[in-house]
């Protein structure tokens, strides 16, 4: 039952992976782009990772697993922010 | 977050100067002990259950705990556990929809969006609190944080026609809690 469950959540988070890819592809412009692969992968990961650590059934695998997502969060995030700053500012001048 | 509001509100000074400027902030033992905590949870969560390398590690907790609050700038806000828990289960909510709204928008034959900018005064003062505003800002639905100058951010919205301030107002009054700091 609890593998089924985490089956059905490392699922759902690799379709938010896919979508995340769809948007990127269809999406018009550099920062509507970026809206997909901050938000639709934030939360395709962190499904990946309840999923994976319910597999694994193990806290202190559980807590690592989250402290990856935290770091991964706090990557796309800035990175996000610093692409976006870069291109407005390098349109306006 | 972004160089410019770095640069801005601190300038960079040579390693030696801000050691020799600085005094060790140990008013608060709460704050030391919780530190030491959490830093010896990363190492017990990098190394797992090999007790053999608390022989590195309990020394470089007590170093990194000891620069951590060497390095500490007196003016940042005071961390609050409570606006903390309060904060993260808004925050995972909110990155849900999130992904779920922009997954929705791409999918169909013809995508619903609308995108364009639109700025916001942002009234957080304290460093960490606007770097945690502006952070999170990008994971809520429809919102991303494109640029910031001075306490304006530019903000880039994926469908125009929903306006983000209430909801923008509701996260920075979220984060304010986190740092104690009043709106």
């Amino acid at each position: 039952m609890l593998d089924l469950l985490a089956l059905l959540l490392i699922f759902s988070g690799i379709s938010f992976f896919f979508l995340g890819a769809i948007g990127l592809l269809r999406l018009p412009d550099l920062h509507a782009r970026l809206h997909a692969l901050t938000k639709a992968d934030n939360l395709g990961l962190g499904l990946l990772i309840v999923g994976v650590a319910l597999l694994h059934g193990s806290l202190l695998m559980a807590m690592k697993l989250l402290l990856i997502w935290l770091l991964a969060l706090l990557a796309s995030a800035a990175s996000a922010h610093l692409i976006s700053q870069y291109a407005l500012r390098r349109n306006r001048s | 977050m972004s160089d410019s509001d770095k640069s801005s509100r601190r300038v960079a000074k040579p390693v030696s100067d801000v050691l020799s400027n600085r005094q060790l902030i140990v008013v608060n033992p709460l704050y030391t002990l919780s530190i030491l905590a959490l830093l010896s949870l990363l190492w017990l969560l990098l190394t797992g259950e090999d007790w053999s390398s608390w022989l590195v590690g309990l020394p470089v907790v007590i170093l990194a705990t000891w620069s951590i609050l060497l390095l500490r700038a007196p003016t940042e806000g005071r961390f609050n556990l409570m606006g903390f828990f309060r904060f993260l289960p808004y925050f995972i909510w909110e990155s849900v929809l999130g992904g779920i709204d922009v997954a929705s928008r791409v999918v169909g034959p013809k995508m619903r969006i609308a995108p364009g900018f639109l700025s916001y005064q942002m009234r957080l003062s304290h460093p960490s609190a606007r770097r945690l505003f502006v952070n999170s800002l990008s994971l809520l639905p429809g919102t991303l944080a494109a640029d910031l100058d001075g306490d304006t951010l530019q903000i880039h919205a994926l469908d125009r026609a929903i306006d983000p301030d209430a909801e923008l107002k509701r996260l920075e009054q979220m984060v304010s809690a986190v740092y104690g700091e009043d709106l």
